[in-house]
């Protein structure tokens, strides 16, 4: 009977490509489209998950996303440093500020401050020079992208190609100097501005003069501390807002989700692929089995029952959507693949595999069930009726 | 029949792909270690600060009473120096040929007295002879009374030089004093930390930024704690005290409180620049420990903790919540 049910479906070569193409459309664009919206949210909060080594982050109670700074007195560091459960604690600086290139432009970066004695909180992946060189006199570190694109030095010729930022060359931050002693690889940032790693003291140099300047005050639990605990602890006691990194980073995202219009777009686009792959594979599925009621009415009138019929049908819509759904996900890889060097951002963890297969389902449930209702509504005789 | 197996086929290496494609892609971002292990403190409930070393005598930093170029610099960095030895001399041509000029007022005023003496002798004489005249006829009243008021004039002019004798050597006292002035010297026994002039530059009085030279006594070593004034209900005087030099936490010196300045101050610089930011006001507590521990300079900054009550769970028991504070 199954035999007869393959037999039936890819008999029509047409229709059964055109029902695979439908779900792998659907299906291609309810995971890649929430791909790259993932991408682009995970952007938003790239510098936290950049920054690996602390567990909770201290910032002013006011401070709603990442990149929403609000400074802190420099003396709150040693406030935090004195709640029991610390095991440590960091001054870290993050501000924009503005570079200076060689040809006169401008250019913002995202200029980071680390601890001076520890570093801590240095980007991900060091890809020239060593961390420890930001100790040599007004030395930086500027991430690769940046190097590359935004930074890159302009041509000798006008016109001609630019060169990209290299060790030893030089910035010139807020007038003052900065000399680049490594290249990093950091995830890229929402806004894709270069990011500048340097010292604290010397970030305090650059920016400009502020009677406040400590951005985040960077917490190490001791060992065994239970971090919901510690966080509750160091809001009772300094008044600053402590969230672990997990929390920081939903905070990020949800300010993110509330006050920007990427999740409705991206919303809309999905549902826009859901609909028309429901519309183009059902339609098509559901033309499918009316041309092939004759079959089905043959198969009836030979006494096969309703239960045989629905499970064939079954059996052909599980076969169709899988072979979309795994085309589907296959080509947004590939998609992925093909654009891993570029600015795109794309994301694809295991929980959208499973999103854009429950979505398929959906489609292939919806087009089985008018074909099946149809079939058991089938009166046998209208095979000799034709 | 190819075409059969051909779409599950691609369907099957789609989803494998994206399947590796979601593997790959879920690694976790490498963590940036630590560059030197951070400071973390030994007690359970502490108060952290920021410390400076200083020196036991606190970092002196000499001034000039006279501002000038300089004209030689006696000692250089390390020099043990003793309690009026010369640090510095200033440019004192200009001192010196006042100097000269008043010591050749002396010798003027002194031939002046000299004159002055001569003409009281000249007029002493002449009223001699006119006063052992006895017949009173020979001269006239006016003569005589004349040559007495001479000498008086002459008693009085001799006076007038010697007072401008006086005068004039008060004068040359005076240019010593100044040309003195223009020797700085040590004010007490202890080491040159830093020197910050050279012959030619040109040294300015009163309280400078960058001071002139700096000495401290280096036999025993303070850190100067700051504690903020939110922490400061919770120090304690007999609490232990433990400090960690940056970059190297293997690096550890037990403290032992020297004294508190009792006066909460505007947090100052640490880094000793008088434009960094005052923000908050702190307490400073000044602590000993011993130099031969570990290898430190002057002006170094460490990481400081002091031993305090754990305040925790404040909330349960605010009665057994003592302040920790001023005591006696």
């Amino acid at each position: 009977m199954y035999h007869i049910a393959l037999k039936m479906l890819m008999g029509d070569r047409g229709k059964y490509l055109g029902i695979v193409m439908g779900l792998t459309f659907a299906s291609l664009i309810m995971t890649q489209q929430p791909a790259i919206f993932l991408g682009l949210m995970t952007r938003t909060f790239s510098f936290i998950s950049d920054v690996g080594l602390p567990d909770i982050w201290v910032m002013d109670s006011k401070v709603q996303f990442v990149d929403d700074i609000k400074p802190l007195q420099d003396t709150e560091l040693y406030r935090v440093r004195g709640i029991s459960g610390v095991e440590w604690a960091m001054p870290m600086y993050k501000g924009m500020l503005k570079a200076r290139l060689a040809d006169g432009t401008f250019q913002t970066c995202i200029v980071i401050g680390l601890d001076d004695a520890t570093l801590i909180g240095g980007p991900p992946v060091m890809l020239q020079g060593k961390l420890e060189d930001l100790r040599r006199s007004d030395a930086v570190i500027v991430d690769i992208d940046g190097a590359k694109d935004k930074l890159a030095k302009p041509s000798a010729t006008p016109g001609g190609k630019t060169k990209p930022l290299q060790i030893g060359d030089d910035l010139e931050l807020n007038d003052r100097r900065a000399i680049v002693v490594g290249m990093s690889k950091v995830s890229r940032t929402f806004q894709a501005q270069p990011v500048v790693y340097t010292t604290y003291s010397r970030a305090k140099n650059y920016a400009p003069r502020e009677r406040k300047l400590l951005s985040f005050v960077l917490v190490k639990a001791k060992k065994g501390q239970d971090l919901a605990q510690l966080t509750k602890r160091i809001r009772e006691t300094t008044g600053l807002a402590a969230y672990t990194s997990s929390e920081f980073k939903d905070l990020t995202y949800r300010y993110f989700m509330k006050n920007t219009g990427i999740p409705i777009n991206f919303g809309i686009s999905v549902t826009l692929g859901f609909i028309v792959g429901a519309a183009i594979a059902g339609q098509t599925f559901y033309n499918f089995t009316l041309e092939n009621l004759r079959q089905f009415g043959v198969l009836k009138a030979m006494g096969t029952s309703n239960w045989v019929l629905l499970k064939m049908i079954l059996l052909q819509a599980i076969l169709v959507g899988s072979i979309g759904y795994g085309l589907g996900v296959g080509l947004t890889a590939l998609f992925g693949y093909s654009m891993r060097n570029t600015i795109l951002a794309f994301r694809f963890p295991w929980q959208l595999l499973i999103f854009s297969g429950a979505g398929i389902s959906l489609i292939c449930v919806f087009a089985a069930i008018i074909s099946i209702l149809k079939v058991i509504r089938l009166e046998p005789a209208v095979v000799f009726k034709g | 029949m190819k075409t059969k197996w051909l779409l599950p086929l691609l369907a099957i290496a789609g989803f494998l792909f994206a399947s590796y494609t979601v593997v790959n892609g879920s690694k976790p971002t490498p963590v940036a270690p630590a560059v030197a292990e951070p400071a973390f403190a030994p007690y359970k409930a502490f108060i952290a600060g920021a410390g400076i070393v200083e020196a036991q005598s606190q970092n002196i930093a000499i001034g000039t009473p006279l501002p000038g170029i300089v004209k030689s610099v006696a000692v250089k960095v390390g020099d043990q120096v003793k309690t009026g030895d010369v640090l510095f001399v200033l440019d004192e041509r200009e001192h010196r040929a006042v100097l000269g000029v008043k010591k050749a007022d002396l010798s003027k005023a002194l031939a002046d007295v000299k004159v002055a003496d001569a003409s009281l002798a000249d007029a002493r004489s002449l009223l001699k002879i006119a006063e052992s005249v006895t017949d009173r006829r020979a001269i006239s009243t006016e003569e005589l009374l004349k040559r007495r008021n001479a000498v008086l004039i002459a008693k009085a002019k001799l006076q007038s030089a010697n007072a401008f004798v006086q005068q004039t050597n008060a004068g040359i006292t005076d240019t010593q004093t100044t040309l003195d002035r223009l020797v700085i010297r040590a004010p007490v026994d202890s080491e040159v930390l830093q020197v910050n002039v050279r012959p030619g530059e040109f040294a300015q009085a009163g309280a400078l930024s960058t001071p002139l030279l700096v000495l401290g006594n280096l036999d025993q070593f303070h850190v100067r704690v700051d504690i903020d004034e939110n922490d400061a209900w919770r120090f304690d005087k007999n609490s232990k005290a433990v400090a960690y030099l940056r970059g190297n936490r293997q690096f550890k010196a037990e403290l032992t409180l020297a004294y508190v300045e009792p006066y909460v101050i505007p947090k100052k610089s640490l880094t000793g620049d008088s434009t960094e930011r005052v923000d908050t006001r702190v307490l400073q507590a000044l602590y000993r420990f011993n130099r031969d521990q570990i290898p430190i300079y002057v002006g170094q900054q460490m990481d400081v903790f002091i031993e305090a009550q754990d305040v925790s769970n404040t909330s349960n028991n605010e009665s057994q919540l003592k302040p920790a504070g001023p005591q006696s």
